[in-house]
């Protein structure tokens, strides 16, 4: 279990992918969607956000989120 | 330190034979043109055989991504295509956001794809990853660029970049369009037209390989300071809220905030200016429509449709036919002036032309798709009607450019009448008449000519060239002016500096890049030297070799003359006094536009001399 707890709101997401971009980038050193911990797919009015379950919820897919679809929380534990 | 940002291989697929081909990446060719844009025009003067005709099997579509797709860089996911287009006759390029589509292609491992041939049935072209695949189509052809991709994200689920079009593609109109993942548009030109003739439906690409940057640490240092920048913007949260109406506002923001249902960004855009948007009451309530800009469904508005549900209505089944809507809109406002006038003979009118009402628009949308009756004649655009019309015609056709119509100007759908370097621009870029900001500070009306020089700081025009571009800048005795000629050269520049590298052009992104930022991102991305000096040196190389591309084509200054009616009462103003432009004012405009560009100011023909200094002598 990370430091954050992650919120998200579909609702909000545009699908730009800056979420799965950073956190591959951060984990792999080359910016491959495909191995991102985080996958969102949105089509038309539609979106999906999941994580995978080696995520370790360490937040860096809020920090790159410019619409507000992901948020974070620190966890009661490291507060 | 390796090179990073492209990913080194350029696809080859000949659909007559079947052969598919991997090269690698001339990385001393894409230096020379940065790559993306640049790159795709140079590999399409080298493919593309004089005197093509562009609906031939030896026309070939070009696609290009550049090496900053890919990354995480803000709005950088542009595509490129590169061909002979139908509609101008013209080498000119189509560009979109590239949605998914330009990081997957990315991603597969491959910066362009050379397409060439024709199939000899209808296909799809599948890439994933290494392995290329020519499919059967057969299930595909007949249905509309959205049906089309639906059906494909059916088969191959998501993330998958689709490229396709629709049935006027398939029936070879020549201001067809074609789409990317549903919602952005190669658009102007007839590259739809340019897939059928190849009996190619559509492109679909996923890719899991990666892009990777040469200097990481600088590359974070850089990027987390501009992102800053761009979260800072005060004006950020609206522009992402209201999208392109936030500058256009011709929609009530209650109508548009009752429609909306999902903002879409392309790939690593932090704004997003795309919309999914929903009718919420009336006959058509519950039609989704996904759209590059909510404006685009609007179309029908500005040419008398009363009621929006039925305009949106309208361009959800124009863009399923896959027909540039601007061109479908202007010719049938053309084809009505005939019919009223007895040119078109009433026992060719099988139904009423009227461009306010729904029932006529889908009608003769479809007759010009499928080129029924009439409709065949139409779907040959203005260069069809007026052979088919003879003389007659000619006062009543629009201002045409290329023979298209221009968006912008008298008799035009775009009303605008200050002439800034959009407006000339219709007449100077190659593809012909389109829309876009290229970064220049005329793209909105009675901006003050002193925060010019910003603009042109931020768009790596060199200080020698300012007071040519506002004469009596720095002489208090003398009044200012403004040369939109020379201006536009500048903008072409930048255009090109950005699609080389990919970043988007639209006025929300390019206000927060500079030339010299341009010029460290390439360096941190790639690892290849750069500075401001060798951008500027590489766009001129490259949109001289896209006038070398289309002067052997044939193409002289008679082509890029004004058209009169753009002089006639009420016609184009002056961008800083607001007084009539006289044609005579307009050709010197073009006249410093060849000129600041080195070409011979008469002709527009580059002299052996700027070809040598480019190295483009071999050329």
């Amino acid at each position: 279990m990370g430091k954050y707890e992650i919120q998200t709101s579909k609702a909000k997401c545009t699908g730009c992918l800056r979420c799965q971009l950073a956190c591959s980038e951060l984990y792999t050193k080359v910016f491959n969607p495909s191995q991102a911990r985080i996958r969102v797919v949105t089509s038309g009015a539609d979106c999906s956000i999941r994580f995978e379950e080696d995520c370790n919820d360490c937040g860096i897919c809020v920090d790159h989120c410019f619409f507000d679809a992901l948020t974070k929380t620190k966890r009661e534990s490291d507060k | 330190m390796s090179v990073g940002g492209f990913a080194d291989r350029v696809l080859h697929v000949d659909l007559t034979d079947g052969r598919i081909d991997k090269h690698p990446l001339d990385l001393d060719l894409a230096q020379r043109f940065i790559g993306g844009l640049g790159l795709t025009i140079k590999l399409a003067y080298d493919t593309i055989l004089p005197g093509t005709d562009p609906l031939s099997p030896e026309n070939p579509i070009v696609l290009g991504a550049g090496p900053l797709v890919g990354t995480n860089l803000p709005s950088t996911s542009r595509l490129y295509a590169v061909t002979k287009l139908p509609t101008s006759g013209t080498i000119g390029w189509c560009g979109s956001g590239g949605v998914n589509f330009g990081y997957l292609f990315k991603n597969a491992g491959y910066d362009h794809l050379i397409i060439k041939g024709r199939a000899d049935r209808p296909v799809y072209l599948k890439i994933i990853d290494d392995e290329v695949e020519i499919c059967d189509a057969a299930h595909l052809w007949g249905k509309g660029a959205e049906e089309t991709s639906e059906a494909l994200w059916m088969e191959l689920g998501h993330p998958t970049g689709v490229m396709t079009m629709g049935q006027a593609g398939e029936n070879l109109v020549p201001f067809s369009i074609a789409f990317i993942d549903r919602i952005a548009t190669l658009g102007r030109g007839g590259l739809g037209a340019i897939m059928g003739a190849k009996n190619l439906k559509a492109i679909v690409v996923k890719g899991t390989r990666g892009i990777k940057v040469a200097d990481r640490k600088r590359y974070k240092g850089l990027s987390e300071d501009f992102l800053q920048t761009i979260r800072s913007y005060p004006y950020l949260k609206e522009w992402q809220d209201l999208g392109l109406v936030k500058s256009f506002p011709m929609i009530p923001k209650e109508t548009y905030y009752g429609m909306k249902k999902r903002r879409i960004a392309c790939v690593s855009c932090p704004i997003g200016c795309k919309d999914v948007i929903e009718i919420p009451d009336g006959d058509f309530k519950g039609l989704v429509k996904c759209t590059s800009s909510v404006l685009n469904l609007y179309t029908p508005v500005l040419y008398g449709f009363k009621d929006h549900r039925e305009s949106i209505r309208c361009m959800a089944t124009i863009d399923q036919y896959g027909l540039d809507a601007f061109e479908f809109f202007g010719l049938m406002s053309f084809a009505k002036a005939l019919a009223d006038h007895g040119i078109i003979p009433p026992e060719q009118l099988d139904e009423e032309i009227a461009t306010d009402s729904l029932a006529s628009m889908e009608g003769w949308a479809r007759k010009i798709t499928y080129r029924e009756g009439l409709g065949d004649i139409l779907a040959r655009g203005f260069k069809g009607i007026l052979e088919e019309f003879g003389k007659e015609a000619e006062t009543y056709a629009p201002p045409l450019v290329k023979g298209m119509q221009p968006y912008v100007g008298p008799g035009a759908a775009l009303s605008w009448d200050l002439f800034g370097t959009m407006e000339l621009g219709q007449v100077l870029d190659p593809r012909g008449p389109h829309v876009g900001a290229s970064g220049s500070p005329t793209y909105f009306d009675r901006r003050p000519l002193e925060v010019f020089p910003r603009h042109l700081t931020r768009m790596g025009v060199p200080e020698e060239a300012f007071e040519r571009i506002l004469p009596g800048l720095n002489s208090p005795d003398q009044e200012e002016e403004l040369r939109v000629g020379r201006l536009l050269k500048y903008s072409h520049a930048w255009f090109s500096i950005l699609g080389s590298l990919g970043i988007c052009a639209r006025g929300a992104i390019n206000r927060f890049y500079n030339a010299s930022l341009c010029a460290q991102f390439y360096e941190a991305v790639t690892g290849i030297e750069m500075d401001v000096d060798q951008l500027r040196r590489r766009a001129d190389r490259l949109w001289t070799l896209l006038r070398m591309a289309n002067i052997r084509e044939g193409l002289d200054q008679k082509a890029e003359a004004l058209p009169h009616k753009w002089f006639s009462k009420p016609g184009f103003k002056r961008y800083t006094t607001e007084e009539p432009l006289g044609l005579q004012e307009g050709e010197e405009m073009i006249e410093d536009y060849y000129d600041e560009w080195g070409w011979e100011r008469k002709t527009g023909i580059p002299s052996p001399q700027l070809l040598e200094k480019l190295g483009l002598k071999e050329n």
